[in-house]
C-alpha cells in the first residue's frame, strides 16, 4: 500500500461555541479521487479551507505530503492546487494574461511560463479559449480556466470545490473525463459535489459529512455497507390480478405486514430486509407456490444518493 | 404610486437597512448642529436679521453640499445592479412598462432624498423663527432649488447606470459628472468674467448650471469671486430652466435606451491584432502606440505581477489610456503657459499657476479613487482575494504590487503636467521656490488621495462603496473645504477658513503660487504635515486590514 499523500486526525474547527468540524480523520493516497459530499453547511469547506491553509484548525492534524498544512501553510501553496467554489475572475483580461499572472506568481522562470501555460491549457481542452477575455467566458469555460490555473505550478494535490456546479450535461461529461485524466497522471484529487451521480462514478474514496462529523468514509462498496445495512427488494408483478393476494402471501413470509410497501400503479410490491439470499430464495418458492405470477423478484442496486439520503435521514431521525 | 412594486422595493427595500435610517439620523443631527451653531448668543435681539442669515447661509450650503454627495449613491447603482442580478430582464418582461420602471425608480431612489429634506424642514422652521427670513423669497426658492438638484442628478445617475457594466464604475461617472455640473461648471466664469467677445456671456451661462450659484445668490454671497464685477440677477430662473432641460434629457435618454437592447451585446471574441489582416495591422500600428489588442509578454521576472495585473485588468490602467491622458496633461500645461506667455489676457502666472494647480488636483482627486478605491474591495468581491492568498505572493509584496500599479499612473500625470511649470520658470525664474512647494504640495494630495482610498477599499467588502466612500471624503477634504473659502468673509472668520484649508493640500498649492483669493493664507508648512500624518494613518490601517485579510481564519 502506497503512503497516504493527504491525511488529517480529529481535525477540529470550531467558531466560538459553533464546531464547524469535528474529529475529522481521512486519508488519500497517491492518484485517488476523494468525494467529499454533504449538505451545506457541513462543513466541506471548512475541512477544505483548512488543507489548503486558509482557516486554522482548532485542534487535529492535516498533512499534504508529509507537509503540515498549518505550519508550513507557505509549503502547501506549491503543493495543492485549490478552485474554489467562485471562479474569480478579472475585468479586461484575456486568458492567457490570467493564466500567465498566477503563473508569476507562483515563481514560474519566465521562458518556462508560456510553455506551461499552452501545456495546462492543452491538458484541459481550453487552447481555443487564450485570446478571450475571461469574464466573457461561459461557466463551464470559467470551470477548465479554473482547473488550468490549479495545475499551472504542478502541485501533487487538486482540491476542486464543486467543479461541476452549474455545468450542463456536455460539460459535465467533459468534466468527468478532465478529473479522470488528472488522476491517470498521478494527480491526487479531492472534489466537492452536491451531483452524486456524478460523484459515484470518478471517486475511488466517499467521504460523507453532516454537522462537521464524518458519518461514512471508503470506497463506494464500503460505504454502501457502512449506511445501507438492508436490501431493498422489488416483486414485480405481470399485472394487478393477483396484487392483494401477492401482497398478502409475501407479509405472510416476511411475518411482517408493515415490511411490505405496495405499489399498486407499478403493480410492484417493495420490502427491505437484512435475510441472506436463502431466506429470499424461499419467499420467492412461497409466492409461486401460492399460484402467483411473478415476472421479476429482484434487489435494488443503490447508489451515492441512496446512501447519502439514508445518512442524513438517520441524523434527522436521531435528532 | 406608494403601492408601486419598484416604489416600494426602491424606497422601502432601501429604508430597510440600517444605514439609510443611520443616514437619515446622521443629517437630522448635523442640520440641528448646523442651526445650533449659528444660533445667537447674545441676550439682545438683533433686528436686522444678521444672524438669521447667518445661519441661513449654513444650513442651504449645508443642505446642497449634502444633496450632492448623497443624491447619485443609490441610483447609480440601481440599474447596473440590477443587469448585474439579472433582475432587470425580469423587470422588462413584466407587464410593466419601461416608463412605469423608470419613474419606479426615480421615485424610488427620490424617496431617500426626499426624507432628508424633511429632516431638515424643523432646523429651517428654526431660522424662519428668528427672523429676517422671508418663506417667499428664501425659504421655498431654496428647497426649490434642492429638489431640483435632487431630481436632476437623481435622473443623471439613473442615465449613467443603464451605460456602465460595474457598480464602481456607475459611481465613478455619476459622481464625476456631478462634479463637472456642480463645480468645475463655475471655473470658465471665474477666469473669463469681465473679458470681451462671446466667451464671458458663454461662461456666466455656464455657471448658472451648477446649483451651487443659485444658492450662493439666495444667501447674498452672488458677489463671491465677482471681482468686484456685476453679475446677473436672475441666476435662480436660469438654474431652474438648464435644471429642467438637463433633467428632461437625462430622462429621455435612460428611457430610450431602458429596454431590451441593453441586453443586446455580443460577447468579445478576444480578437488579437496578431492574427488580423496585415491591412488593420498598419493601421492600428498607426494609431496605437501601445496597441491593447496586441498579445502581451509574460510578466517579466522582478515585476510585481500584482502590478501587472492591475494594470492589464482595468480599463483605464491599460498604457494606450495612460499615454492619452498624459499627452492630455501635457498638451493642457503647456496650452495654459502659452496663454499666459502670450499676454493676451490679464492672467499673470499667478492665475496660470492656480489653473495649472486646480487641473492637477482635480485629476489626482478624480482619478485615484478610481483607480485605488477597487484595489483590494474589488478581490474580496471577486472571490480573486482568496486566489492571491493561495499564491506565494506576501501581504507585503500584493501592496506593494498594488500602491505601484496607482502611484506610476499618477506619477504620469502629474510628470507630464511638468513642461507648464518649466516655461513659467523660464519666463520668471523667481517663481522656482513657489513651483518647488507647489509640486511637494501636489504629491501629498497624490499620496493623500491614494492612502485614503486604499483604506477605504480596505475596509469595504464591495467596491461601490469603497469607491462612493473614497470620494465622499475626498470630497469633504477637497470641496468641503473651497466651501469654507468660498464663505470667508462671513460665517467664517479668518481663522477657520486657515484650518479648513490646512487640511486641503490643493488649497496650500494655491495659495503658495498666490492665485487670486490665496494670497493671504499662509498654509504650508501646517498643510503638508496635516497631509503626511493623515496618510501615515490611513497606511497603517491598510497594512493591519491587509495582513488580517491575508492570514488563515
Amino acid at each position: 500500500m502506497s503512503e497516504a499523500v493527504v491525511e488529517t486526525q480529529a481535525l477540529t474547527k470550531k467558531y466560538g461555541e459553533f464546531v464547524a468540524l469535528d474529529q475529522l480523520s481521512i486519508s488519500l493516497q497517491r492518484g485517488q479521487i476523494l468525494g467529499f459530499i454533504g449538505p451545506n453547511g457541513a462543513g466541506k469547506t471548512t475541512a477544505i479551507k483548512i488543507l489548503v491553509g486558509l482557516a486554522r484548525p482548532t485542534a487535529g492534524q492535516a498533512r499534504i505530503a508529509g507537509v503540515d498544512c498549518v505550519r508550513e501553510a507557505r509549503k502547501i501553496k506549491h503543493l495543492v492546487g485549490y478552485m474554489p467554489d467562485r471562479f474569480g475572475s478579472y475585468d479586461n483580461m484575456r486568458v492567457r494574461e490570467y493564466l500567465d499572472f498566477f503563473g508569476a506568481a507562483f515563481k514560474i522562470p519566465w521562458q518556462r511560463r508560456r510553455q506551461r501555460i499552452d501545456q495546462v491549457l492543452e491538458t484541459t481542452g481550453s487552447t481555443y479559449m487564450a485570446d478571450r477575455f475571461v469574464e466573457t467566458l461561459s461557466h463551464g469555460m470559467q470551470q477548465r480556466i479554473g482547473i488550468a490555473r490549479t495545475l499551472l505550478h504542478d502541485p501533487e494535490v487538486l482540491i476542486l470545490d464543486e467543479p461541476a456546479n452549474g455545468l450542463d450535461p456536455q460539460a459535465r461529461i467533459e468534466m468527468r473525463e478532465l478529473l479522470l485524466h488528472l488522476a491517470a497522471m498521478g494527480k491526487t484529487l479531492i472534489v466537492t459535489s452536491h451531483i452524486l451521480p456524478e460523484l459515484s462514478r470518478i471517486c475511488d474514496r466517499v467521504a460523507i459529512l453532516t454537522h462537521g462529523r464524518l458519518r461514512a468514509s471508503g470506497t463506494m462498496d464500503e460505504i454502501m455497507t457502512q449506511v445501507r445495512q438492508k436490501r431493498l427488494i422489488e416483486v414485480q408483478l405481470p399485472n394487478h390480478a393477483q396484487f392483494q393476494q401477492a401482497s398478502q402471501t409475501l407479509a405472510q413470509a416476511l411475518g411482517d405486514h408493515a415490511a411490505v410497501v405496495p405499489s399498486e400503479a407499478e403493480a410492484i410490491l417493495r420490502f427491505e430486509t437484512d435475510r441472506p439470499d436463502d431466506d429470499l430464495g424461499r419467499v420467492l418458492a412461497l409466492l409461486v407456490s401460492s399460484g402467483i405470477r411473478v415476472s421479476q423478484f429482484r434487489a435494488v442496486v443503490s447508489d451515492l444518493e441512496d446512501a447519502f439520503l439514508n445518512v442524513t435521514r438517520s441524523e434527522a431521525d436521531a435528532a | 404610486m406608494p403601492t408601486h412594486p419598484i416604489v416600494q422595493r426602491e424606497f422601502i427595500g432601501t429604508m430597510r437597512c440600517h444605514r439609510a435610517a443611520a443616514t437619515v439620523i446622521v443629517a437630522a443631527m448635523v442640520f440641528s448642529a448646523l442651526v445650533l451653531l449659528g444660533w445667537p448668543s447674545d441676550a439682545q435681539v438683533d433686528l436686522s436679521g444678521a444672524p438669521a442669515q447667518k445661519v441661513f447661509r449654513l444650513f442651504g450650503y449645508g443642505l446642497l453640499g449634502a444633496l450632492l454627495l448623497l443624491t447619485p449613491a443609490f441610483p447609480a447603482t440601481s440599474i447596473v445592479r440590477e443587469k448585474q442580478r439579472g433582475t432587470l430582464i425580469l423587470l422588462l418582461n413584466s407587464p410593466l412598462r419601461s416608463g412605469s420602471i423608470y419613474f419606479g425608480k426615480l421615485i424610488g431612489s427620490l424617496g431617500l432624498v426626499v426624507l432628508l429634506l424633511l429632516t431638515s424642514l424643523p432646523a429651517a422652521a428654526a431660522c424662519y423663527a428668528m427672523g429676517g427670513i422671508s418663506l417667499d423669497g428664501e425659504l421655498l426658492p431654496l428647497y426649490a432649488i434642492l429638489l431640483l438638484v435632487a431630481v436632476q442628478y437623481t435622473s443623471w445617475a439613473l442615465l449613467v447606470s443603464t451605460y456602465a457594466q460595474s457598480t464602481d464604475a456607475a459611481l465613478r461617472y455619476a459622481y464625476g459628472g456631478v462634479l463637472l455640473m456642480a463645480v468645475v461648471s463655475l471655473g470658465p466664469h471665474y477666469f473669463l468674467q469681465g473679458t470681451g467677445g462671446w466667451k464671458a456671456p458663454a461662461a456666466e451661462h455656464l455657471r448658472c448650471v451648477s446649483p451651487i450659484t443659485a444658492v450662493m445668490e439666495l444667501v447674498g454671497h452672488s458677489g463671491v469671486g465677482s471681482k468686484g464685477l456685476l453679475v446677473a440677477g436672475d441666476v435662480f430662473w436660469r438654474f431652474v430652466s438648464y435644471s429642467m432641460l438637463a433633467t428632461g434629457l437625462f430622462a429621455g435618454l435612460t428611457l430610450l435606451r431602458l429596454n431590451h437592447r441593453l441586453f443586446d451585446r455580443a460577447h468579445s471574441q478576444g480578437l488579437i491584432t496578431d492574427e488580423r489582416h496585415w491591412l488593420i495591422r498598419t493601421l492600428r500600428r498607426m494609431v496605437f502606440v501601445v496597441d491593447p489588442q496586441r498579445r502581451k509578454l509574460t510578466i517579466a521576472p522582478l515585476v510585481n505581477p500584482v502590478m501587472v495585473k492591475e494594470f492589464r485588468c482595468r480599463r483605464f490602467g491599460r498604457m494606450h489610456w495612460m499615454i492619452r491622458l498624459a499627452a492630455f496633461s501635457a498638451m493642457a500645461s503647456l496650452g495654459l503657459t502659452y496663454v499666459a506667455s502670450l499676454g493676451s489676457m490679464d492672467w499673470g502666472p499667478e492665475t496660470i499657476g492656480g489653473l495649472m494647480v486646480l487641473l492637477q488636483g482635480a485629476l489626482i482627486v478624480l482619478l485615484t479613487p478610481a483607480l485605488a478605491a477597487g484595489l483590494i474591495s474589488t478581490e474580496l468581491e471577486s472571490g480573486g482575494w482568496q486566489l492571491l492568498q493561495m499564491t506565494p505572493l506576501s501581504a507585503t509584496r500584493i501592496l506593494i504590487g498594488k500602491l505601484a500599479s496607482v502611484v506610476w499612473p499618477l506619477l504620469l500625470i502629474l510628470v507630464s503636467t511638468l513642461p507648464g511649470y518649466v516655461v513659467m520658470v523660464y519666463i520668471e525664474p523667481s517663481m522656482w521656490l513657489q513651483i518647488r512647494q507647489v509640486l511637494i504640495s501636489l504629491v501629498l494630495t497624490g499620496v493623500f488621495s491614494i492612502a485614503l482610498s486604499l483604506a477605504c477599499s480596505s475596509l469595504f467588502s464591495r467596491t461601490a462603496t469603497a469607491t462612493a466612500s473614497a470620494y465622499a471624503v475626498l470630497a469633504v477634504f477637497c470641496g468641503g473645504t473651497m466651501l469654507v473659502w468660498l464663505l470667508r468673509d462671513a460665517p467664517f472668520g479668518h481663522g477657520t477658513v486657515v484650518t479648513a484649508l490646512t487640511m486641503n493640500p490643493i488649497a496650500a498649492g494655491l495659495a503658495v503660487i498666490r492665485t487670486p483669493g490665496f494670497e493671504q493664507y499662509q498654509l504650508i508648512p501646517a498643510s503638508w504635515w496635516f497631509a503626511a500624518c493623515a496618510s501615515m494613518i490611513c497606511m497603517t490601517l491598510v497594512i493591519f486590514r491587509t495582513h488580517r485579510l491575508t492570514r488563515p481564519q
